[in-house]
């Protein structure tokens, strides 16, 4: 995509060598879902400005919950993304990391591909 | 009449049809959210889809998934060898049932299976068994085992969908009672048809997101006039002169002559020149004059403002030589040109300036892109 100002983020494929400049951090996965429906790819994050010095925490329901604190209603599953793209994971590997911790009850969704924890 | 919208005026057409070559769809069609969910259905429900290549799934059990609008199926590969298309949804309590899978990784099994309470189906989309909880009524205390009517397989089959192919290409029609394929394609099946497309096979796949509605796409790799000036690179080998815009009912050929004879082994075709189809709504097929291979692109929407461009890349071995990657990229780089152009074309369609286009002598297949939408529309 083309953009004139530079977005917030910028998420690749490397095999597929394209890259989009999401509008938001929840538009980064949105693009991941789409494009692993047509190709099976995983993406990463190439940029994520995220205007504030990430949690250091290591466990993701950690994270999730310094998170929290800058978020009404939960936490925009792409910052959690964005965060998590800072210690080397794909968008997809996040993705599923978040399923996991989902399906054991730790986490929950306020709202739509937005998350808190227990 | 005006053509111009001064920002003070509703937004309207020059004309209420286009009937006229030198009319284009008025521009709030390619803006709209109202038109993006009306072409669900007047459009991706009623002709004939493209769905994906046959030789990505050779074996029983071997599936993809696909969606189209709203809509998910599965398109398996039956017990004796057909291709079918089901939705993806259980005829229990309407779980999906297949996870998403692309054509680049197809799945496979034996049986379809609803891992809710595991209804599960043949490949033929036919009931083939339920669980036990369904035979008896242990935890009704109402019902009686011997009372417990059997699930009917056939009437509990899953939903098909219409499918039928050209060659290796696999199409869908979500239509009750769909015109044939046959005579939605017209002359581009038997020329299809008379090409070896299943001795090539899927050797990549390039998927882009544009921010342009998918007819502005789609208009734009239906007219050359753009070529000389924005594909530089590409046109220094063609004598744009001499290519031809041939426009027939759902589809027209883009015919490019090279400038110097191409080798006969660098293309699968006999035609001293590149064809490029676009077969309505979205879907095209690149013949190139200097690869031995074709390509296909689908022109899938994402909403009135965005598409996914999905460029699959066929070649007699998937993996792919030297000279083969260059001409991927090669057909990337004009693909990242013309994703310039119609991104730049959808940001003066969003000002809502301009109500209505006006098309060139050599656009009329564009027009008929056009002509097509709105027999869509109105239908």
């Amino acid at each position: 995509m083309t953009h004139h100002q530079q977005s917030a983020f910028t998420v690749a494929c490397q095999e597929c060598s394209v890259d989009m400049e999401p509008d938001s951090a929840n538009e980064v996965v949105d693009f991941y879902r789409r494009h692993r429906r047509q190709t099976g790819h995983d993406v990463v994050l190439t940029r994520a400005d995220l205007e504030f010095e990430p949690p250091t925490a290591d466990d993701l329901v950690t994270v999730i919950a310094d998170l929290e604190n800058r978020y009404e209603n939960g936490v925009p599953i792409g910052i959690v993304a964005a965060t998590m793209s800072e210690r080397g994971f794909s968008v997809g590997e996040t993705l599923d990391e978040i399923y996991e911790v989902r399906m054991t009850g730790a986490l929950y969704e306020p709202r739509d591909d937005h998350l808190a924890a227990f | 009449m005006t053509r111009w919208n001064n920002g003070r005026d509703e937004v309207e057409p020059v004309s209420p049809d286009i009937t006229d070559e030198t009319n284009a769809l008025p521009a709030r069609y390619f803006t709209d959210p109202d038109v993006h969910e009306m072409e669900k259905e007047n459009v991706f429900g009623r002709y004939w889809v493209y769905a994906g290549h046959a030789n990505c799934i050779p074996e029983p059990g071997d599936h993809f998934t696909r969606s189209i609008g709203d809509r998910e199926i599965i398109i398996v590969r039956t017990q004796d060898g057909d291709i079918e298309a089901f939705y993806n949804v259980c005829a229990h309590r309407g779980s999906a049932m297949v996870e998403e899978t692309p054509m680049t990784d197809p799945g496979n099994a034996s049986r379809i299976q609803c891992p809710y309470h595991l209804w599960t189906y043949d490949l033929e989309g036919e009931l083939a068994s339920t669980p036990k909880s369904f035979e008896d009524a242990r935890l009704n205390p109402d019902l009686e085992d011997e009372d417990v009517s059997p699930v009917d397989p056939e009437e509990n089959s899953l939903m098909s969908v219409h499918t039928d192919r050209i060659g290796p290409f696999v199409f869908v029609n979500f239509d009750e009672e769909p015109m044939s394929l046959a005579e939605q394609a017209g002359t581009m099946k038997t020329e299809l048809e008379s090409l070896p497309l299943e001795e090539y096979h899927l050797s990549r796949r390039i998927v882009s997101e544009v921010a342009c509605n998918w007819k502005v796409f789609a208009g734009n790799y239906s007219e050359c006039d753009h070529c000389q000036t924005n594909h530089q690179d590409w046109v220094k080998d063609l004598e744009l002169l001499d290519s031809e815009l041939e426009v027939n009912d759902y589809h027209w050929i883009l015919h490019y002559k090279h400038r110097e004879d191409v080798e006969d082994e660098m293309r699968i075709h006999d035609e001293h020149e590149a064809k490029f189809y676009y077969f309505w709504p979205n879907f095209t097929v690149n013949m190139y004059g200097t690869a031995d291979g074709y390509g296909t692109y689908i022109i899938d929407p994402i909403d009135e403002g965005r598409f996914q461009l999905v460029a699959d890349y066929y070649f007699r071995d998937p993996d792919l030589t030297e000279e083969e990657e260059t001409f991927i990229r090669t057909s990337r780089q004009l693909q990242e040109e013309d994703i310039e152009l119609v991104e730049r074309q959808q940001r003066g369609l969003n000002s809502g300036a301009i109500a209505q286009a006006r098309l060139g002598p050599n656009e009329h297949t564009v027009h008929r892109l056009h002509r097509l939408a709105q027999e869509a529309y109105e239908a």
